[in-house]
């Protein structure tokens, strides 16, 4: 779901960025205020641990492996403010270090996937879980939650891609940039995002979880609020 | 009568990583990740070794370099055409091999990416089913157009000229700019990269968490992939789905307690330091005249391939 150089218009990176630069400041100013001095090691220790969650591959069904995203379960975990700035780290670091994603579409690939993705992650959960402190449904709501925010950060990058032979045409008529339409575009990326991706967003935020309800409930953000972060 | 050999001996062994299934090779999920966390490892050590030679963009101050990477990577996405990406390709290129950086590793890693990311990805537009054009080159013609909902199938289909300069386009633009960005990558040690970020005013707090998130990951690298290859060493059969699920999620949890822990060791070690909150960067070394000779030439060549 890196979306390289090359493949959107200055019409549309530039606007992400500045979308993306308003959630960094604002993410960065809630957690000054909530954890003090501590949140520059803190938000450094979020973005290495959500680098490290996508080096895990795991088995699916249907005999495949996969590696998840995890934004979803950082926002869960940590919060989705912590979520913003720890996956935004970890895309940046990709772009600089390993060629994952374009420089140009930093602002993009990060509304995507660390603004819109623990957002949509973190609202799903609590919307599923409501009040309810069974292990069934939250094992649900964790899942849907990956999966979900998997999905609509897939769409939102359709519709960047798809907007592109609007938007960005020369004389002729001819795209400049990504060459598909809408009508391709969100096809193509919901049909692989619906499965196998989102299957595997699903069940590691969902095994994860589970994980921690069983060992240590008190560290998880999304059933104690910010005393996780703290403690 | 029935045996005491525990059951997991009695599983047929699995003797090594990569096993022949039906002629495709299939690598179970602790190999796979393994190999992840080796490549970046590997990548790591690979770019402070080249970054660390003695060749032409190594000597210059790393602004200079971020400013020309960004300029570039801007010229290189509004272009309209496939001779000046050729251009543009070319002087990276010649640049590259100023800095003496090995050619063969690093147009392996663009070609591979341009290949995925460019070539493959655009392809499918290089038809006239999505580009309308002049068809060059006819692939299957149909008894007749077909429509269904938004989408329209013409009865000859086939690449037009209009798909291949498209296709061309776009490829041209990921192998730019992935070589300007592993040129300064290689050329270029990362905590440099991350300070010479502060000319376009990135906040200090915001570089020194990516200078720490940097090293944590290096740090944490290892330790995964010392978790996998335990892991391997000590199984005689392959592990269900879903004890494998298991392991990895007890992993990533344990991963997370460690990340927690170091947090707090660094925290403590910050505030024995005498850490007040006020982050500032060490100042940079003072331009020297082959910086803003390179800077000057830099920019230069930026408006000429500009404005051709």
């Amino acid at each position: 779901m890196h979306i390289p150089d090359g493949y959107l218009g200055p019409q549309t990176y530039i606007p992400l960025y500045g979308v993306s630069v308003g959630f960094w400041a604002i993410a960065q100013k809630k957690l000054k205020k909530q954890l003090s001095l501590k949140h520059v090691p803190y938000l450094a220790m979020a973005a290495a641990f959500s680098f490290l969650i996508m080096m895990f591959n795991v088995p699916i069904p249907g005999g495949t492996t996969g590696h998840a995203v995890g934004a979803g379960i950082i926002a869960i975990l940590l919060g989705p403010w912590t979520a913003v700035l720890a996956v935004s780290v970890v895309l940046i670091i990709q772009a600089l270090l390993f060629g994952d994603g374009g420089i140009t579409a930093v602002g993009a690939n990060c509304f995507n996937m660390a603004v819109a993705m623990p957002f949509v992650s973190y609202g799903v959960f609590k919307l599923i879980k409501g009040k309810a402190r069974g292990e069934v449904r939250l094992a649900v709501a964790a899942f849907l939650s990956g999966y979900l925010g998997l999905v609509v950060a897939a769409l939102l990058t359709a519709v960047e891609f798809g907007i592109q032979p609007l938007i960005a045409t020369g004389a002729d008529g001819r795209p400049l940039y990504a060459p598909y339409p809408l009508s391709v575009a969100i096809p193509a990326m919901a049909l692989e995002h619906l499965f196998p991706f989102g299957i595997v967003e699903g069940l590691v935020t969902m095994l994860l979880l589970k994980y921690f309800l069983k060992h240590e409930p008190d560290l998880v953000y999304g059933l104690s609020g910010p005393s996780a972060a703290k403690s | 009568m029935a045996n005491k050999i525990p059951p997991f001996l009695l599983a047929p062994p699995t003797p090594c990583s990569i096993k022949q299934a039906k002629g495709k090779m299939r690598i179970p999920f602790l190999g796979r990740g393994i190999n992840r966390l080796a490549s970046v490892i590997r990548e790591g050590y690979a770019q402070w070794d080249f970054s660390s030679q003695n060749g032409f963009f190594q000597k210059i101050d790393a602004r200079v370099k971020i400013l020309f990477l960004l300029f570039f990577i801007l010229i290189v996405t509004l272009k309209r055409d496939v001779l000046p990406e050729t251009y543009i390709w070319v002087f990276v290129f010649v640049l590259t091999l100023l800095s003496r950086l090995s050619i063969a590793k690093i147009y392996k890693r663009v070609l591979l990416f341009g290949f995925l990311f460019g070539f493959l990805i655009a392809l499918p537009s290089a038809f006239n089913v999505i580009t309308k054009g002049d068809v060059v080159l006819p692939i299957a013609t149909l008894p007749r157009p077909y429509n269904f909902w938004i989408y329209h199938v013409p009865a000859e289909i086939g690449i037009t000229r209009e798909g291949i300069h498209g296709v061309a386009m776009l490829t041209m633009r990921v192998i730019n700019s992935l070589s300007l960005s592993f040129l300064i990558l290689y050329t270029t040690p990362f905590h440099e990269i991350v300070r010479a970020l502060k000319v376009l005013k990135v906040p200090d707090s915001f570089l020194i968490i990516i200078t720490l998130c940097y090293k944590y990951i290096f740090l944490l690298s290892k330790t995964v992939e010392d978790m996998h290859l335990a892991k391997r060493s000590r199984i005689v059969r392959e592990l269900s789905p879903t004890e494998a699920r298991e392991w990895v999620a007890g992993r990533i949890a344990f991963i997370f307690r460690k990340t927690r822990l170091r947090c707090e060791e660094v925290f403590k070690a910050m505030i024995g330091r005498g850490f007040s909150d006020t982050i500032r960067f060490c100042g940079f070394r003072k331009m020297r005249m082959l910086d803003w000779g390179t800077a000057v030439f830099l920019f230069l060549s930026g408006i000429f391939f500009l404005f051709i």
